[in-house]
């Protein structure tokens, strides 16, 4: 048995290694370091199994007055690891594009294996914190080392100002999130989520400034999980960003918002002013992020308001309070979205982005073109694959709250969602090929994507895997 | 302290934190920045924060502003004295944040610790400097640590991305 914080230090550790090794072995090839990270992560992975049981919150001393153990930090420590190990399989097919902005001996791509391993303990200590301090410092750990890989290609004048848009919104939204702690902190006194929780049950307690505070914090989250109005850099930012990247904000910084969102928000659940505004957050998302992907022709920009379009659905789950059902979406949002992403990553190096570079598919390259079916049938929800259950639960959680407007609104974006996820299958398989090639894609990315669609498939027919982890 | 000092730091950090904003020229935003760092390091002194008052001037006042003039100065910054300001936009931000400003007066009317005042601080035996790193070191190891990381991080991206090309 090992103790939960040992895996954040073994995945630093990992870093710093292999962020030495990179600096004195010049000469070696530097894909031998992402395979490296991967065994590294996969080894943490299998760890995670196995860390002993939760220390009683009552001798909460220290240490722990930040960092909690309980059964969601950890099944989102799988969640954080799993991404990052799928993203440096990405990053080694998108190795040539990286090189390219690098000319000379030195090719960057080092740092651009080692940057996500940061990026990872970052997300694995945010779903831990249950303390303001400690939310901030990892949530801008990881928003640092995302404003390093969103930028990365730095010859590419998109991926420029993607990185400059990115780098200046999110400093903004860091602003909201530090005024909105100083007010929960001037009125209770706290800063620990479980103290706050106690502090607002007095009655001395100012409700309101301490409301004022929460929607500022809410503010800074709403931008992290790119919900409507703080969506504004999302289809730029990940258009721009280098495609495993986006994947990596898409899954990563998403689901770690959430997480974070679903604990910040347990003090504040019962006040009724806080779940009219989420309700209302939800409706927008859900409107503006499926109209708005209808007329996209760039797969890599539909796939940025399809990740608006899925906040709404997760935010549903959140009003409901249901972290069940929010977290059972996550895992197959995490499955669909770096099925399309690895999908795209392969495809885009040699035709395109566009909707159009994935004519004929099918007869390009039979095994990613179904690859791609089933990413798009599952994210747009259709039965037996995970990406249905994940929006029947979340549905079924909000029938029995009684969220009528959620339902409908809900119901209705998803057949939007159809027409603009089915446009890329039918460019696939019903279009004629501008030009017949063989695609060839390496044996670890095979191994990725099939596992990824049997994953996806067999939620979609076998979700207890997922529901029992939650409960044990 | 008595309150007109407070008063006056407080106006002097807001008038220049608008004429950053206001300025066309980048030099004269930047050295607006810099008064309006003195008016908050006042305003920590006030509040018996000395060592966090002289870290705002030394730190960013100091340090951190001269890099801004620096950079400034070896850019060619002509283009953004000719821009002109978007009336729209300005409008836009103008209003939201008024209505954020009334949102928050409203508050505060109704906060009833706004109103009352507390007993000073008592005297602490040991100085500022020394609490300020035994919490560091205590209490707060763990954001400290992690601070660390992020540091490293942030140093990796600005070799990686400020480098120069080999010609």
């Amino acid at each position: 048995m090992i103790t939960a914080p040992l895996l954040e230090v073994g995945v630093l550790v990992l870093g710093m290694v292999i962020l030495m090794f990179e600096a004195f072995a010049t000469k070696i090839d530097k894909r031998i370091l992402a395979f490296a990270a991967i065994a590294g992560l996969a080894i943490v992975l299998v760890a995670t199994f196995f860390v002993a049981p939760v220390p009683s919150p009552n001798q909460a001393t220290g240490f722990w007055n930040f960092y909690t153990v309980d059964r969601l930090s950890v099944f989102f420590k799988q969640f954080a690891l799993l991404t990052t190990i799928l993203v440096l399989i990405m990053m080694i097919d998108y190795a040539p594009a990286v090189r390219s902005s690098f000319p000379g001996a030195h090719d960057g791509l080092g740092e651009f294996f080692t940057v996500p391993i940061f990026t990872c303990a970052g997300l694995m200590y945010l779903v831990s914190a249950i303390d303001f301090i400690f939310i901030f410092v990892s949530l801008e750990l990881v928003t640092i080392s995302f404003y390093v890989l969103v930028s990365f290609t730095r010859k590419n004048p998109v991926t420029l100002e993607a990185g400059v848009k990115y780098l200046v919104l999110s400093a903004l939204s860091t602003a909201f999130l530090v005024y909105g702690i100083a007010w929960i902190f001037g009125v209770t006194g706290q800063t620990n989520l479980q103290r706050i929780t106690e502090a607002l049950a007095t009655p001395s307690t100012d409700q309101s400034a301490t409301l004022l505070g929460m929607v500022l914090v809410l503010v800074a989250l709403g931008f992290k999980i790119a919900a409507v109005p703080f969506q504004i850099w999302v289809p730029d930012v990940y258009q721009g960003a280098p495609t495993p990247v986006t994947a990596y904000l898409s899954v990563g910084s998403k689901a770690a918002g959430f997480v974070v969102l679903l604990r910040v928000l347990r003090p504040f659940a019962t006040l009724p002013q806080m779940q009219r505004l989420l309700v209302l957050i939800a409706l927008l998302t859900l409107i503006y992020g499926n109209l708005a992907a209808l007329p996209q022709g760039n797969l890599k920009r539909l796939l940025a308001y399809s990740s608006i379009a899925h906040t709404g659905y997760l935010l549903i789950g959140v009003v409901c309070l249901d972290s069940n059902a929010v977290v059972f979406y996550l895992v197959a949002y995490l499955l669909m979205t770096h099925l399309s992403f690895a999908v795209l990553v392969i495809v885009a190096q040699q035709t395109g982005e566009q909707i159009a570079d994935f004519d004929g598919l099918a007869k390009r390259s039979p095994f990613l073109a179904f690859a791609m079916l089933i990413g798009m049938v599952s994210l747009a929800g259709v039965p037996f694959t995970a990406g249905f259950l994940g929006k029947f639960f979340i549905f079924y959680a909000a029938i029995l709250q009684r969220q009528i407007a959620l339902v409908v609104i809900g119901v209705i974006t998803v057949g939007c969602g159809f027409y603009y996820y089915l446009k890329v299958v039918r460019a696939m398989y019903w279009q004629p090929a501008a030009k017949i090639d063989n695609i060839s894609v390496s044996t670890l990315s095979r191994i990725a994507i099939g596992a990824l669609i049997a994953a996806t498939i067999w939620l979609g027919v076998y979700p207890q895997p997922i529901l029992d982890a939650l409960k044990r | 302290m008595p309150p007109f000092l407070f008063w006056l730091f407080a106006s002097l950090m807001l008038v220049f934190g608008a004429a950053v904003v206001l300025n066309r020229n980048p030099v004269a935003s930047a050295l607006s920045l810099v008064v309006s760092f003195l008016g908050l390091a006042a305003l920590f002194m006030s509040l018996d924060a000395y060592f966090v008052g002289i870290i705002q001037v030394l730190v960013y006042a100091g340090a951190v502003m001269v890099l801004f003039l620096f950079i400034i100065m070896l850019l060619n910054l002509r283009a953004e004295e000719g821009r002109r300001i978007n009336w729209l936009a300005a409008t836009g931000g103008i209003v939201v944040a008024l209505i954020l400003v009334i949102q928050i007066f409203s508050v505060i009317g109704h906060f009833q610790a706004a109103r009352q005042t507390f007993p000073s601080l008592e005297r602490s035996t040991t100085d500022d400097v020394w609490n300020i790193g035994a919490l560091l070191f205590s209490n707060y190891n763990l954001p400290f640590q992690i601070v660390g990381v992020l540091v490293l991080v942030a140093t990796i991206g600005v070799v990686l991305l400020s480098k120069r090309e080999p010609r």
